[in-house]
């Protein structure tokens, strides 16, 4: 760092004092960064080479042994599939349908504190509580759903447990939770946008959906872009939803497992700490290929001003 | 230039130590609270992952500390996945807690890497514990090599809870030990209503209150002597084949959730179903249940073998705990007559000392529970190896799809066998 071009010059105490500032304010981060994530990435890393004793005593040390294992078992390819396809339903519908309403809220309407209010609530709540009022609701016998719809004379749903419907009942929940955070996001990039580009081109004559796709989106891509790499990554990671609705048990598991849950039974519930941290590594490489392939394609979507 | 480097390292040298001193206050104050609440009072950490059973724990509490001043019990309940995460994290980070309940599932894994204490010596010295006193299934289940792990603390089967209400609206008998599993078919086939508004009977995916039952009344097994899977035994699927074609033909719900088994016979959605004796606290408290429901005896299979799962738990002591003595007498009052008769007249479990489990019989009056007792002639002990809670859930992964008709019977339990198999080579 000290050999960027303007360091190559002798630094005068100014620089020095600057580079001093600087590094103290991001210290905390820095140090966080290091002690909760990076440090860990490497035991993780380091963990995975080797069987796990129990009890973290005993542990055997079997090179890729358990890569070897993982890249041959079933259940870790249908967990990247299920993760893969609950992004893909979460992110593009839930960044829709947090467009119109960002969108709406950003109107002078009557009691819009009150909506953006009502949006953010379920990123406050815990998602294992809200879980269990979802899950509550798409209860087979007793649910809210299957009474709906059996009294308009429809079949009931097997909400839960079905392997075909399970991944979407979850992607609903990770939809709806994940509005909020997008629409507050939204509505402080909808505020940068000056109001001279909407008037110009109502003078044109241009229709607010033309508005929207000319103006409002392309002025709003940074924004769209943050949230799209973080939300992905969050999704990817996804567990709680699917920790609380479907059980090893249920027929559904190998369809809604995830990546992070089976990491979870690996690590916690089997005790195979070693296998558990080798699934975690796949994630974080696939999480790594995703983030680099948005950094490149960003420069054909994205404006900055 | 110099000086400024020195002002930097200091001001990371602070930030540091700004860290690790929280850390540290936090950590003392954890200590303040977990060990010495009052002046010099010893607190144990008392572990258990049955809330049903914790109010009447406390009871038994109570009547400890008051017997022995200074010693206080903290009880911790976990619900059955959640302790197991708990035990395994306090186990890998030496902070188990000072008493714990132990599973068959469990004792192995737990016994053999030294985390329980060894209770010979105290057993030998003790005049309240005599391992003669208890059943010698499950004081076998807790002894390796001749070392004591556990003192036992109650024992348990599995029994065929039934609707009477909904029995006397069809006409039919109700169950009693002469019932074999053709009176078990007919019966839930006259209870079945056509409007899916009431099922039966319930065969959920359910191992020990299942088709665990099933399997060692037809003569099948789950895990032979030499650790091998008996998924593929020939009686083994003719037992399945008899459970989950209940849930084929539409006599029983699909239930697969742990929890929500018991919720259908709460509302009425199913006639009969399979719990284990320890469910008496929870379903007493059920207004429905209460009402509704009685118990018998599980039925015997058409050439008349009989079985129920039998298991039981003991009170583990932590191999390092800070209060070895302290902790000792509590499990000691735990398991001698005095705790046990109070565990049984309490009606929390059957307790396992020698002549108590009458006092349990006559803590309900609710329920003919006495046919748990006399189910212990024939209770077969719940099959387990080093890592039964790994292949449990394999078999389970496999075996669902019989359940939902994505696969026969048959290529469910082979498959189950087959990577039970292959879990079971990885054990040790």
């Amino acid at each position: 760092m000290l050999h960027s071009s303007k360091a190559a010059r002798k630094p005068n105490k100014k620089n020095l004092n600057e580079w001093m500032w600087g590094w103290f304010f991001i210290a905390p981060t820095m140090i966080g960064l290091l002690i909760l994530n990076i440090i860990p990435i490497f035991q993780t890393l380091y963990l995975s080479l080797f069987q796990s004793g129990d009890f973290g005593r005993g542990d055997i040390f079997v090179g890729f042994d358990n890569y070897i294992r993982m890249f041959n078992d079933p259940q870790v390819w249908h967990a990247v599939r299920n993760t893969l396809v609950y992004t893909l339903l979460v992110i593009p519908i839930s960044i829709a349908i947090s467009l119109v309403i960002a969108v709406l809220l950003n109107e002078k309407i009557r009691g819009r504190t009150i909506y953006r209010t009502i949006f953010f609530l379920p990123m406050v709540a815990a998602p294992a509580a809200v879980t269990m009022v979802w899950r509550w609701m798409y209860n087979n016998q007793f649910g809210f759903f299957n009474y709906l719809l059996r009294s308009v004379g429809l079949e009931s749903v097997d909400w839960i447990n079905s392997p075909n419907v399970a991944l979407i009942s979850i992607a609903i929940i990770g939809i709806w939770s994940i509005i909020g955070y997008n629409v507050v996001l939204m509505l402080a990039g909808l505020q940068e946008i000056p109001k001279d580009y909407y008037e110009a081109s109502m003078i044109d004559g241009a229709s607010s959906i033309y508005q929207l796709f000319k103006i409002t989106i392309p002025l709003l891509s940074p924004t769209l872009f943050f949230i799209t790499v973080t939300t992905i990554i969050q999704s990817m990671q996804v567990f709680d939803f699917i920790y609380m609705m479907v059980d090893v048990t249920s027929p559904a598991y190998n369809s809604t497992v995830s990546l992070v849950y089976l990491f979870y039974n690996n690590s916690f519930r089997y005790s195979n700490r070693g296998y558990g941290s080798a699934i975690v590594m796949l994630l974080l490489v696939i999480i790594m290929i995703i983030t680099v392939f948005q950094m490149k394609a960003q420069k054909k979507w994205v404006n900055y001003k | 230039m110099n000086k400024t480097f020195l002002k930097f390292g200091v001001v990371i040298f602070v930030s540091l130590f700004f860290i690790v001193a929280c850390g540290n206050e936090n950590d003392e104050g954890g200590e303040e609270t977990g060990e010495y609440a009052v002046n010099g009072e010893v607190t144990l950490d008392f572990a258990i992952w049955d809330s049903n059973q914790e109010p009447g724990l406390r009871q038994i509490a109570d009547a400890f500390e008051e017997e022995n001043d200074g010693i206080r019990i903290n009880i911790t309940v976990n619900g059955w996945a959640d302790y197991w995460t708990m035990l395994e994290a306090g186990a890998t980070g030496e902070s188990l807690p000072d008493v714990f309940w132990m599973h068959s599932n469990e004792i192995h894994r737990y016994a053999s890497n030294d985390m329980l204490m060894v209770l010979n010596d105290q057993v030998d010295a003790s005049d309240q514990i005599d391992m003669a006193n208890y059943p010698e299934g499950l004081v076998e289940i807790y002894t390796l090599d001749d070392h004591y792990y556990t003192i036992p603390k109650d024992y348990d089967t599995i029994g065929l809870w039934y609707n009477k209400t909904m029995f006397d609206e069809a006409g039919v008998d109700y169950p009693d030990e002469s019932w074999t599993w053709d009176d078990l078919y007919d019966a839930a086939v006259a209870l079945t209503k056509d409007d899916g508004e009431q099922y039966g009977i319930l065969t959920p995916l359910h191992s020990q209150e299942g088709y665990y039952n099933f399997v060692y009344q037809n003569g099948g097994t789950i895990i032979t002597d030499d650790k091998v899977s008996g998924y593929d035994d020939p009686n083994t699927i003719e037992a399945l084949e008899f459970y989950i074609n209940f849930v084929r033909e539409g006599l029983s719900p699909q239930i697969f959730g742990d929890a929500e088994r018991a919720t259908v016979l709460e509302n009425g959605l199913a006639a009969m179903g399979f719990f284990g004796s320890w469910n008496l606290a929870g379903f007493s408290e059920n207004e429905y249940m209460a009402e509704h429901f009685d118990v018998a005896v599980l039925p015997a299979s058409n050439d008349g073998g009989r079985a129920s799962i039998f298991n039981g738990l003991g009170n583990a002591i932590a191999y390092n705990t800070d209060h070895p003595e302290e902790a000792w007498r509590w499990v000691e009052y735990l398991g001698s007559e005095e705790g046990q008769r109070m565990q049984a007249e309490l009606g929390i479990a059957i307790s396992a000392y020698e002549g108590t489990a009458d006092a349990w019989v006559d803590s309900n009056d609710l329920f003919d529970i006495e046919v748990f007792i006399d189910m212990v002639e024939y209770g077969q002990i719940r099959p387990y190896s080093n890592t039964t809670g790994v292949w449990e859930d394999r078999a389970y992964e496999e075996l669902n799809g019989a359940f939902t008709g994505d696969k026969t019977v048959e290529e469910a339990a082979n498959d189950a066998a087959r990577v039970m198999n292959e879990s079971l080579e990885r054990e040790d």
